[in-house]
């Protein structure tokens, strides 16, 4: 699903250039349930936003079910992103003036791949499925943490991307709701979804494939 | 159902009421000052159009020996006569006060209920009046201190006096107001002229020609014809006179006052484009962070555009809403007191579909050009960059001028902080400045050139050395006049000048009616400023100077070229030496007294004007001194056409300016009213924006007072800067306007003037503008809690 070839990131900085990333090498297979782990500054983060393309690579290749990310121009590669990859990010990043259901129709609404009349049934569904389909018709600020995470997931669900990446989802949590959220994210790679999530090494899960270690912007 | 990232942008509008009501209200102050200038513009243009051309003006006036019906039937059978009518004038004056008398012009109308050319409508008082009777211009009761009914004296030259009872007013739109000329006019029968002093008769007939009536050539050609038809049947026909086709008599100051509202209108949408991409700066730079969450979720960069275009285009429809009624109503207002200036009436105040069209196309189209390049660059951020923050370009410091505002240790630290946050955040920085600095240099602009006007007046004032002027129903012996004059104490210093009607010929046939004044070259009454050459010396025998209104009307007579004239019939041809620069709009060369008299064949020792010096120069001096002239000059027998102290003279002129002065006074209040909104709202969303800023100040223990003081202070500094660089702005914006309305109006363009009044007044506005604007923002910021200003994102 993913094969990440001498992948390196280097940033220009008014300090001088850094190399947050350095000749990676990983291949992660469809339907795993990777933890990629790491103390902060390590590159971890950085390593998930060149498997989304949300940032693009100084030098190496990053390939997602079969296409070179890194060659796709800026249009086609949001596209790519809208239907293969579904985000979660650690402070939920829900927009504060839709409403829950609203938020989860938005991918939907962008990428064109739902029928417009069946995106509210579909978002009910992801909702439910998660867990707060009762908040359905709530603003994200009437929520608690933990249910906008959910909502996070429903939405990253919303166009079915076989990928789904996460950066540190339970960092702002606690570890109960932190757990809970775990639990899900197996069950989706149970369910043949690809699940990559950035955590820090105490988040780690039973559910998990495999865990991938980050020091100083290499893989241990 | 609405899909949800339309609904998205509703409820961001909704959501952020105070920023979305700043927009608007932003969008709206241009929309408004657009519209109110293109609303007047377009009602004025029509309507004095339409009340114009309702009057049937003359082709061209003939003056004929005869005007009677005989001849009127003979000049209506010649080919390419449309129309004829007899409109003879009579020039007298009118009583208005003790030993007070201001000029009077009859025009004798053959039939009241067949008028044909120059028609006047009847607005006041009984029906046409009778033989006795005078139906003056609606304009022109105030000035001849009368009213209907009242009885008033008309005096001829020759000294015969003539009661006459105001029977009523009319409306002639084709008459300058009464009030800006100072001439009153009215309407009179035959019979009534016909005890008048011939001599005080200019037998006018007027005509229209048929076909193309605003070609001038075939005007002139028609004209011709006539002039020629009629001397071949022994008539004799003194100059032919073709006003300016389709021009109004003020159409000068019409063309002046619609140009300084385009110029200003202009500015204004600059000022309102400016606004707006203060707005949509402010809007997306908030707006970063979910421009990046809905990227990561699959929105392409073109999905995002149309996103905040859409946004963009929905606060533009209500800024519509609310600006356009409220710029008809101030359009149309104005609109009605500008026609009223012109002696012009509004049949309909309806605002043509083009002005609707064209507001609703720029107050939409605008603000979407405007946000089009600033959405496009928001929405090609990388999602990377819209999370990490990493959007304000380059940090503070990587700049050599950030180096040296570091390094600055003038004020305290917390006023250091909002100077550096001030200059940190350039295009922030540039928009709301730049939003004030338009507003202020189309404010500067607007008060140098209403003060060059002044200095004008001032100018000429200096010019003119005299107090008091008369001129004669014909010239008189000076001898004469001179122990009029002699005989009053008041009276200091008189010279003794000719004055005479002279036609200056043109190529195409085209005619100019000048004065030909012929003075001593050595005078201390008169010091006119030079445009070009030298003024006249007592060896002269062959110089004239003339003044610029003829040089515009006849461009070829540049200093060191010869000016070919007819007086009296006779023609004569000068070097011109000099082109000097005169307050109002009459034509005049200048010669010395000599060659003046030879030209026109009077004796030497004749004069038709007499300009004397007062022991005191103010106006109530000059006004005694011309009522003892008055006495003097009636008791010696001499008859007088006109008799003006300078002080009304100044007055004349003042009035004309009127209208001009009033649209750049109604310019700079608008840019005033556009500019302080401007500035408000920029300085709140300054505020919004920086909300985290000041809760991290907060936390560290700014007070909310010490707050408010910050956001004053970057305020005032906007302010300040924005002064600077509107004086510097205000020099080419002076300059066009001032070259342009000049030569419209003066007949050349007016000298630049940097008004100290106005760059003060400016200063004083803006940091009054910059305080007031800052108090809802400080208001805000104090209000704030440490915590939701942490938590804002």
């Amino acid at each position: 699903m993913i094969s990440l070839r001498r992948l390196t990131k280097t940033y220009e900085t008014a300090a001088g250039s850094f190399t947050a990333l350095r000749d990676i090498e990983l291949e992660i297979g469809g339907g795993e349930f990777v933890a990629i782990v790491g103390k902060s500054g390590s590159g971890k983060s950085t390593l998930l936003n060149m498997v989304g393309g949300i940032d693009r690579p100084s030098s190496g290749s990053v390939t997602v079910g079969g296409t070179p990310i890194q060659e796709l121009n800026h249009n086609r590669l949001a596209a790519w992103r809208g239907r293969t990859v579904g985000f979660v990010f650690q402070f939920f990043q829900l927009l504060p003036t839709l409403t829950v259901a609203e938020n989860v129709m938005l991918p939907m609404d962008f990428c064109g791949t739902v029928p417009a009349g069946q995106r509210l049934t579909r978002a009910l569904d992801l909702l439910h499925r998660v867990d707060v389909g009762e908040q359905a018709g709530k603003l994200p600020s009437e929520l608690s943490g933990g249910q906008q995470q959910r909502v996070a997931i429903a939405r990253a669900l919303a166009n079915d991307p076989p990928l789904i990446l996460a950066d540190e989802p339970t960092g702002n949590l606690d570890s109960a709701t932190g757990a809970a959220i775990f639990q899900l994210f197996g069950e989706l790679a149970r369910d043949g979804k690809t699940v990559v999530v950035v955590t820090h090494e105490r988040d780690a899960a039973p559910a998990l494939s495999r865990t991938v270690t980050i020091v100083d912007g290499r893989v241990a | 159902m609405i899909a949800p990232r339309w609904r998205k942008v509703l409820r961001d509008i909704g959501e952020a009421p105070v920023r979305s009501s700043l927009a608007v209200v932003a969008m709206a102050a241009g929309v408004f000052g657009l519209g109110t200038i293109l609303t007047s513009y377009s009602i004025l243009t029509r309507e004095l159009e339409k009340t114009f051309a309702d009057t049937r003006p003359a082709s061209a006036i003939l003056i004929v020996d005869n005007a009677d019906d005989a001849v009127v039937a003979s000049v209506r059978a010649v080919p390419g006569v449309l129309d004829a009518e007899a409109r003879p004038i009579v020039r007298a004056r009118v009583r208005v006060g003790k030993d007070e008398w201001a000029p009077l012009v009859l025009f004798v109308v053959p039939d009241f209920r067949d008028l044909r050319i120059d028609r006047f409508s009847r607005t006041e008082g009984a029906g046409p009046p009778g033989d006795d009777e005078v139906a003056l211009e609606r304009t022109a009761l105030s000035v001849a201190r009368a009213a209907i009914g009242d009885r008033i004296t008309m005096r001829t030259a020759d000294g015969v006096e003539r009661p006459m009872r105001v029977a009523g007013t009319v409306h002639a739109a084709g008459l300058a107001p009464a009030w800006m000329d100072h001439v009153v006019s009215g309407f009179v029968t035959r019979r009534l002229a016909s005890h008048i002093d011939a001599q005080a008769m200019s037998n006018q007939v007027r005509i229209i020609v048929k076909g193309n009536r605003l070609d001038e050539r075939h005007i002139r050609d028609v004209a011709d014809r006539v002039r020629k038809s009629l001397e071949a049947e022994g008539h004799k026909v003194t100059p032919v006179d073709v006003p300016a086709p389709g021009r109004h008599p003020h159409a000068d100051q019409m063309d002046t006052f619609l140009f300084l509202l385009g110029a200003f209108g202009a500015l204004t949408l600059v000022l309102s484009a400016v606004l707006v991409a203060n707005m949509i700066h402010a809007l997306l730079t908030e707006q970063v962070r979910q421009v990046g969450v809905m990227k990561a979720i699959g929105a392409t960069t073109r999905q995002v555009v149309a996103l905040y275009l859409g946004q963009v285009a929905i606060l533009a429809v209500l800024s519509l809403c609310i600006g356009m009624p409220l710029a008809f109503s101030a359009g149309r207002g104005y609109g009605q007191f500008t026609a009223s200036i012109l002696n012009a009436t509004i049949s309909t105040a309806a605002v043509p579909l083009w002005v609707i069209a064209t507001q609703i196309a720029v107050g939409i189209a605008l603000p979407l050009l405007v946000a089009l390049l600033p959405v496009y660059r928001a929405s090609r951020i990388t999602i990377h960059q819209a999370f990490s923050n990493d959007i304000s370009g380059r940090a503070f410091g990587t700049r050599p001028f950030d180096r040296w505002l570091a390094r600055l240790r003038l004020l305290p630290r917390p006023l250091m902080l909002s100077l550096r946050t001030t200059f940190h955040r350039r295009g922030r920085l540039v928009l709301a400045v730049s939003t004030l600095a338009v507003g202020g240099a189309a404010f500067i602009s607007a008060l140098n050139v209403s003060a060059e006007w002044t200095r004008i007046i001032a100018e000429d004032a200096v010019a003119r050395r005299y107090d008091v002027y008369a001129v004669f129903s014909r010239p008189y012996p000076i001898a004469q006049i001179a122990a009029a004059v002699d005989k009053l104490s008041n009276i200091t210093h008189a010279e003794y000048w000719s004055e005479s009607a002279a036609i200056v010929a043109g190529p195409n046939g085209r005619e100019t009616r000048i004065a030909l004044v012929g003075l001593d070259p050595n005078t201390p009454l008169l010091r006119l400023p030079l445009l070009e050459g030298r003024w006249l010396n007592a060896s002269d025998s062959d110089a004239v100077v003339i003044n610029q209104n003829l040089l515009a009307d006849a461009p070829w007579l540049h200093a060191g070229n010869r000016i070919a004239l007819r007086v009296n019939g006779r023609p004569v041809s000068w070097n011109v030496v000099g082109v000097v620069k005169e307050m109002g709009a009459h034509q005049a060369v200048y010669a010395n007294s000599a060659d003046a008299l030879r030209a026109t064949g009077q004796a030497g020792d004749t004069a038709r004007s007499v300009r004397v010096v007062t022991r005191a120069h103010d106006a109530k001096s000059q006004l005694a001194a011309s009522r003892e002239l008055e006495r003097a000059l009636q008791r010696d027998g001499i008859g007088v056409l006109l008799m003006q102290s300078l002080a009304d003279g100044r007055k004349a002129f003042e009035d004309h300016l009127v209208i001009i002065k009033s649209a750049l006074i109604f310019a700079a209040a608008l840019v005033v009213l556009v500019g302080g909104l401007g500035l408000t709202s920029t300085l709140t969303l300054n505020v919004i924006e920086r909300t985290r800023e000041l809760g991290i100040l907060g936390a560290i223990g700014a007070t909310p007072r010490a707050l408010s003081r910050y956001i004053v202070f970057e305020g005032v500094l906007m302010g300040l800067l924005s002064w600077c660089i509107a004086i510097v702005l205000a020099v080419p914006v002076t300059y066009f306007i001032g070259t342009v309305a000049g030569r419209m109006f003066h007949k050349t363009g007016l000298d630049f003037l940097m008004s100290p009044q106005a760059v003060i007044t400016w200063f004083a506005l803006v940091i009054i503008l910059a305080t007031l604007s800052s108090f809802y923002p400080a208001w805000r910021a104090t209000r704030l809690s440490v915590r939701e200003a942490l938590a804002y994102a």
